[in-house]
This record gives structure tokens, sequence and C-alpha cells, in this order.
């Protein structure tokens, strides 16, 4: 039989149906977004008593099973002392997928698109479960939130229910399970070679970025041996990623890592495109003129590694770094032979809107499979939840382990960790490693590290403390921004739009940084460009999903 | 009738020494020059990275965090070897690459050459209708969820070694290069060895494929060279890492120490240090390149075999 093309085409129709109906599973079945309560039949091991203030542990053995994400610095081990103790103490074990954290978002969705999902689905960032809810595979969490006592305190005690219900979907529901942290995350800023910069007679850190650029002139013209004054990482992918994600907020808008094209306009009430505004041609201009004055390197699209090289080679006297960055350069100055060079991450400076840190307190989170509402032990596995990543006790069991075996307690109640067990900065060049060889401080229960100031604080050494601290001093957080809330075409509609002009803007800006094109001349071409990838009408979208957002509340 | 031997063709770089009347032409010279300086200048393009990595895997971190190594290992150390040996999993990694790879090259073989040699046929009924099913997968696919629902869920792979090895046996750019290499073995081999008493197979097994071993070995080649680096199928499939092959290893080792934000946030920032990175991909292409030298004369002229037909 000869093909023809009639045949190609109804077997492509065949196979395309096929493709279509397995892609889809059946929806949610309830059609109320109010809370749900858990009959008996699925409260398998679940305790009576449970509530702030109780440690958890099942009544009677349970078993979850859990998507684990196995981070490559501390490959999963079947004997650690966290399991031991999830299941003696209370009485939990795991089935699980173990997948390789390189590959992690990917065969998540995988699994869930294949109904394989987990009971529980470890790290997932807020925001990339939106693409999971209409195949059904995910529990919506915020009808059984009155299970989850202790989630419910730190979301009132830490005042976030504003950025709670930011993370409603158009049904009106909330999926993810973000952490929560009492203070805002910082993290991030600029690295610099003290005794380059001191020769240059620059002690104090920069208020302003203004300030900023010049002591990097001063740092350029009292080192002539150095290349460039200051030569960028993380901008490979996104260029100057870190360095204009961190400038943005003192702008009032967002560029590099924290780019989105919608930006909400406090004043206006509104939601404009970020890309086009002043503030951000203000934060462009800015560093295209360090390029053009010889103080940034312009390779913006080099590797981490060969910008590492140059610092660490003295060809570079500045950096972008964040916490755990500074113990990584230092490890390399030694190695390199170069002996104990002075660095200091420097305060974030300032710019025309003032000086703030960036919105949001949440972490990465988890996810609940919608099979799990299904097993015996659903009740259990929510109060589980509840304690582990949310109870003071189970933050602080993730985080440090159990005292004695892992950490003993000051008189003035400060965690001292056992002096053969290592952590980050904490007693480097131990022979045990605490989330290596214990499972502690692992991001699948401990979630990015996030929870009470005072635990985070207490496993970091004294100059990221202070440095930390500086920051939170000085800083107000920028409010967070009102959710459009999106239906399902419109998200379709816009995902095109927005992957289309995150493009653009990006390699705009990389353009105007390295010279190829010029703020002055050629912005207003470039606005024109932009508007025609349909920036108005993304933002026409937004602005109506939000206006409807707001008349439903 | 007396023949003259022939004289010997004459040796045209010879003649011009000798004789300096017949000289290259000034342009075809500097022709020369250009082609050779070009030539090189894509060796050393082609050879650097494996030359700075074979350096980098016998340097020290500290002299590869300064930027110093390029061809010449700095701060030589064998070190690096040491600590990569001594991990288990990337042994149990490599034995199952070993595993996979054999397994799966028997398989596709199988598979392929058997098709292949049915479809050269001119009289198969339907010869048309088999082209053509398997020319389909070549433009269309099912996609991944629906190949994992059928793999993982179906077939109930999930775990199994045949999820790695069977989905991919065949592929259909070598089921057709074998096809049209089969087309022209001459018909009257078969028909001899068929009027000597060879069934179909035994023509096929002890007629058609001892001849054929230029395109077999090329076709090895490509599914072995294929399996070796392969590592999506068993990502996908395997949820315990003791099954993965090494290449799944690797890519823990590179990819998730090169990401970016995400990976970085709250203290889970990976560190490899460059210098195990170096070893464990050194290691990993090993073999290939040692297999590469032998199969390589097979392998141009197998490629070129089924391309020419008449």
């Amino acid at each position: 039989m000869p093909i023809t093309r009639r045949a190609l085409v109804g077997l492509a129709g065949v196979a395309a149906a096929e493709v279509a109906l397995s892609g889809c599973t059946d929806g949610p079945t309830d059609d109320t977004a109010g809370p749900l309560t858990i009959d008996d039949a699925h409260s398998v091991g679940a305790m009576d008593d449970f509530g702030v203030g109780v440690t958890f542990k099942a009544t009677e053995p349970v078993e979850f099973s859990l998507m684990y994400r196995d981070h490559t610095n501390y490959p999963v081990k079947d004997d650690w002392s966290v399991f031991h103790r999830f299941a003696e103490d209370h009485n939990v074990t795991f089935s699980r997928t173990d997948i390789p954290m390189a590959d992690f978002d990917q065969k998540k969705a995988l699994l869930i698109g294949s109904g394989e999902a987990t009971d529980i689905i470890s790290v997932t960032y807020g925001g990339s479960e939106t693409q999971f809810i209409t195949g059904g595979a995910i529990l919506p969490v915020s009808s059984y939130f009155d299970y989850l006592p202790n989630f419910q305190q730190k979301i009132k005690d830490w005042g976030l229910e504003a950025d709670l219900q930011n993370k409603r979907q158009a049904d009106g529901r909330i999926y993810h399970l973000p952490g929560v942290r009492e203070a805002p995350d910082v993290q991030y800023s600029v690295v610099i070679r003290e005794d380059l910069w001191e020769r240059a007679g620059v002690t104090e850190d920069p208020a302003t970025w203004e300030e900023f650029q010049a002591q990097l002139q001063m740092v350029k013209d009292a080192n002539p041996e150095i290349d460039y004054p200051m030569s960028d990482r993380w901008t490979d992918s996104t260029t100057l990623g870190s360095f204009l994600s961190l400038m943005a907020t003192n702008y009032d808008t967002v560029a590099g890592w924290g780019y989105a094209n919608t930006f909400y306009d406090e004043d206006a009430g509104k939601y404009v495109f970020s890309g086009t505004t002043d503030e951000y041609r203000e934060v462009v201009a800015y560093a295209a003129g360090l390029v053009e004055a010889g103080l940034l390197d312009p390779e913006v699209t080099q590797s981490d590694d060969q910008a590492v090289q140059k610092f660490i080679s003295g060809r570079s006297a500045t950096i972008s770094g964040n916490t755990q960055t500074l113990a990584e350069y230092r490890t390399k100055f030694a190695d390199s032979g170069a002996g104990d060079v002075p660095i200091r991450l420097i305060s974030i400076p300032g710019g025309p809107a003032g000086s703030k840190l960036p919105s949001g307190r949440f972490t990465s989170g988890i996810l609940i499979g919608s099979k799990a509402a299904e097993q015996p032990y659903f009740k259990a596995l929510l109060q589980f939840v509840d304690w582990l990543y949310y109870s003071d006790e189970g933050l602080e069991f993730a985080q440090w382990g159990v005292e004695g075996e892992t950490f003993t307690r000051g008189a003035d109640g400060t965690r001292v960790l056992n002096e053969d067990i290592a952590w980050s900065s904490i007693n480097a060049g131990a022979p045990k490693l605490l989330n290596a060889d214990y499972g502690y401080s692992n991001g699948v229960f401990c979630l990015a590290n996030g929870s009470s100031k005072d635990l985070v604080f207490s496993m970091m050494t004294e100059e990221i403390a202070d440095w930390t601290e500086r920051q939170l001093d000085g800083k107000e957080q920028v409010p967070t921004a009102p959710a459009p809330l999106l239906d399902e075409i419109e998200l379709e509609q816009t995902s095109l739009l927005q992957t289309q002009l995150t493009d653009a803007v990006q390699a705009a800006t990389a353009g105007f940084i390295t010279g190829q094109r010029s703020v002055d001349d050629d912005w207003d071409a470039y606005v024109a460009e932009i508007d025609s990838l349909g920036a108005s009408q993304l933002i026409d979208t937004v602005n109506t999903a939000l206006e409807r957002a707001k008349t439903a509340e | 009738m007396v023949t003259e031997p022939l004289p010997r063709k004459p040796d045209i770089a010879h003649v011009r020494k000798e004789t300096g009347v017949i000289r290259e032409s000034a342009g075809y010279r500097v022709f020369r020059v250009v082609n050779a300086v070009a030539l090189l200048l894509v060796c050393a393009v082609t050879l650097y990275p494996f030359v700075n990595l074979v350096a980098k895997a016998f340097s020290s971190e500290g002299h590869i965090a300064a930027g110093e190594v390029n061809l010449v290992p700095r701060g030589f150390n064998l070190e690096t070897f040491r600590v990569v040996f001594a991990d288990d999993l990337f042994w149990t990694n490599y034995a199952n690459t070993f595993l996979y790879t054999a397994v799966g090259t028997v398989i596709a073989m199988a598979i392929t050459s058997t098709y292949a040699y049915a479809l050269s046929k001119p009289h198969l009924k339907g010869r048309s209708f088999f082209v053509g099913i398997a020319v389909f997968t070549m433009f269309f696919g099912g996609g991944l969820i629906p190949n994992y629902i059928l793999v993982a869920t179906y077939l109930g792979w999930r775990n199994s070694m045949w999820a790695v090895v069977v989905p991919g046996a065949l592929s259909v750019f070598n089921l057709l290069v074998m096809k049209a290499f089969f087309e022209n073995f001459p018909a009257e081999l078969e028909e001899a060895a068929a009027i000597d008493g060879l069934t179909t197979y035994g023509i096929f097994l002890r007629i058609v494929l001892p001849l054929s071993k230029a395109v077999l070995a090329t076709m090895t080649l490509f599914y072995a060279v294929g399996l070796w680096n392969s590592w999506f199928a068993a990502f996908l499939y395997m949820d315990d890492k003791s099954l993965f092959p090494v290449t799944v290893y690797l890519r823990n080792l590179i990819a998730a120490a090169t990401g970016t934000q995400e990976i970085t946030d709250g203290g889970e920032a990976v560190q490899v240090a460059a210098n195990i990175q170096a070893v464990t991909m050194l290691l990993t292409v090993l073999p290939i390149i040692c297999l590469y030298p032998f199969i390589q004369r097979y392998f141009v002229s197998g490629v070129m075999l089924g391309s020419v037909k008449g």
C-alpha cells in the first residue's frame, strides 16, 4: 500500500487526538473554593489534639510518597539521621522518587502530567504551580487551611496575609504552600577587593549608585594594572542578572534577574510595561555609562567561571556576590596562592527611589498531589507538613537537627553545632557535614533555609549576620503588588507575548549596555519596537484582570 | 606482439624539482599556504577544548580558579582522580553505561538489520507501508507525557533497563542507510546460496551479514555512541540513582553547578570543583575516544556505502 498524503494526514490526526486525550485528566471534582472537612476514613494516624505547640507524631506508622529533589552537594542517603528521626519520633517514613536537581523541574512536570504526582512534591517555586492546575493533579491546599494551624499562625504573626492572598489562582484557590520568612531575604550585593579599593582611598561603602560609580573611577585610577575595576558574573543567561536586579529596586523598577514585563505602579494603581519606563531607562543608562567609562567589563556574556577567574587573578577588583560566594572567593584566593586577600560585601547602595529591598518573603515551597486527599492518611499528612514546615519546633529540627545529636544549646539559648560537624562557614573543615551526613539543612525539608529570623541568623557567621543586619536595619521592603488573576485563556494569550517581549527587552538591554545601541539616540526606536511586539496588548490584558480581581473582592 | 611496459606515471613533484619547468603558479602556492593554515586553525579549535579538559583534569583547583590553566597542567596532581575513583556511585553508573550500551546495541542491531533486510526485497508485500510506518516516526512523535505513560505505566518499565534500551532501538536513518546497502547487495550471491539449499535465514546470517561488515560496523558505532552519550531516557524512567548511567552522573555535576539564581537561592548553591568536573568528563569520553580510531575507517566507507545507488 503506497502511503498517500491523505493517509498520512489521517494518521497524524489520530495521533494528535491521542496526545490531546492523554494530556488531560479529570479536573477538580468539587466546585466550592471554601474550606473542606476531612472524614474519619482519611484520618488514619492523625492526632486528635494537633495544634500550635504540639509535636506531631502519627498515632500509627504512616508512609508518604515524596518527590525528592536530590541535591548534588548532599546526595540523599537512606541512613541519614533525619530519616531515622522521622520514623522513630514521628512515625513517618517516605517512599521517595529521587530526582537529580539539575533537571528536577522537568521530571516533576512530567510525573505530574502523567498522573504520577506524589503526596508531597518538594522544592517548588511560587508561580510554577499554575501550569499544573488545569490537569487537576495538584491539591487546592487553601481548602484545607483549617488543618494547618502553625501555617496560619506564621502568616498572621509575620504579617504575610497580603502575600498569601496573591497566591490565589484564577479559580480563587491556593495550590502552592510556600516557605515563609520572618525577615526579607537579602543575600546579593557586590563584592569588592578591599586592598585595591583602599589603595584608591575608598574605605566607606557607597551610599548611592552614583557614589559607587565615582568610587569605581577612583579604583581604576589608583590601580592601573587591573583590566577593569568591575567584571561581573551571573550575566550569561540574563545580562548583568544580579547587578541590574540589585540596582533596579532603588530605581523603582525591575531589571536583570528580577525583570518582569509588568510592573505595578503604586500611584496609578495599575500595571505598566517595565522595559520602557523612564526608571528602566535610567538603570540601563547607568550600566551603559559604566561600560563607556571603562569601569565595567563589556564582556557581559562571559561565564561565571571567567568572571571569577578575572577577580581571583587580580584583573578586576569588583564582582557580584552573595553571602555564600564570599567563602567561595576566599577559598579560591587561597587555592590560587594569592593568600588571604581581604574582600567584603558592600551594603546595597541606594538610588533615586531611596534605599529599599524587593518585596516578598515567600521562598520555594511544596505542592501536595490531589490524590493524597484520597489516602487514608490524608489528615496526618497535612499535620505532618504543618508541623515540619511551619512550627517553631519543626523548623529548628529541619535546620539544626536534634539537640544532643548534632548541636547543643548554650545557657543563653544559642545553638552550637557539634565540633565535628560543619555547615557552610561554620566549623569549616570538620569531618562531617550537617547536610551530606545527617540530612539536616536540606532544602527539601527546610525550605530554602527560610524561616524565623532567629533561625536564619543562627546559621550565619558573624560577618554575614552583621552585613545582613545592616541591610535589614536601614531598608524597607517594597510593598507587594496586587496579583492580577488571569484566567486560562488570558494566560495562554499572554504567555507568547511575555516570552517575545522579555527576549526583546533583554536583547536590547544588552545592546544598550555594551554600546551597540545608544541610550540617547536609539531609545525611542526601541520603545516603538517593543510596542509593535504587543506590549500594550499585554498590559491591557493584565490591567483588565486586575480590575476584575478588585471588583470580585 | 611485443608489448612495451607502460612508462611509469611521472611523479609531478619530482619532475618539478628536477627540471624546474613545471612550476606551481603563485596563486596555487598561496592557496596551499592559506589552505594549510585554515585547516590547522580548524584542528586547533577542535582540539583545544579536549586538551584544555585534560590539562584541567591534572591541575590543582587553585590554578584553575585563577584562570592559569590552558594547554599544560599547572600544579600537577592526581588527587582529583583519587577523589572521583573513590565515589562508588560513579563506578556503579559507569558499569550501567557499559551494560545499557552493550544490550542496547545488540537489540538495536538485531532489529535494524533484520528490518532493513526485509525491506530491501522488492517482492515484499506492503513494502512501502512498512517503510512508511518507520518514516512516519521521523516526523511525528507521541510527545513526552504519552511516551512516559506508555513506557512507565503500560509497559511497567519504570526503573528497568528496558526503558532505556528498547524505545530507541530503531533509528530510521540507520534503517534507511542499511536498506539501501542491502538493495545493492548482488542478488546472484543470494540466488546461488538458495540453490545450494540455504533458507532465507541461512542466506541472511551466513551470506549477507558476513559480507556487510562495513555497514554493520558503522551502524554499531552509531548506536553504541548514541547510547553511550544518552542520558535523557534514563533520567526519565529511573527513580533510583544507582540505575543511572554515568552521563546522568556527569550532568548532575555540571548542570547543577552552572545553574543561576533559582538554584543558588537560600544557601543551596552547588559548588563542584572545576577539576572534578574535568576528570569526570575525561573518564566518560575516554572509552569512545579509544574506540574511534579503530572503527573510523569503516565509519567513512560505511556511511558512503548506502548513498550511491546504481
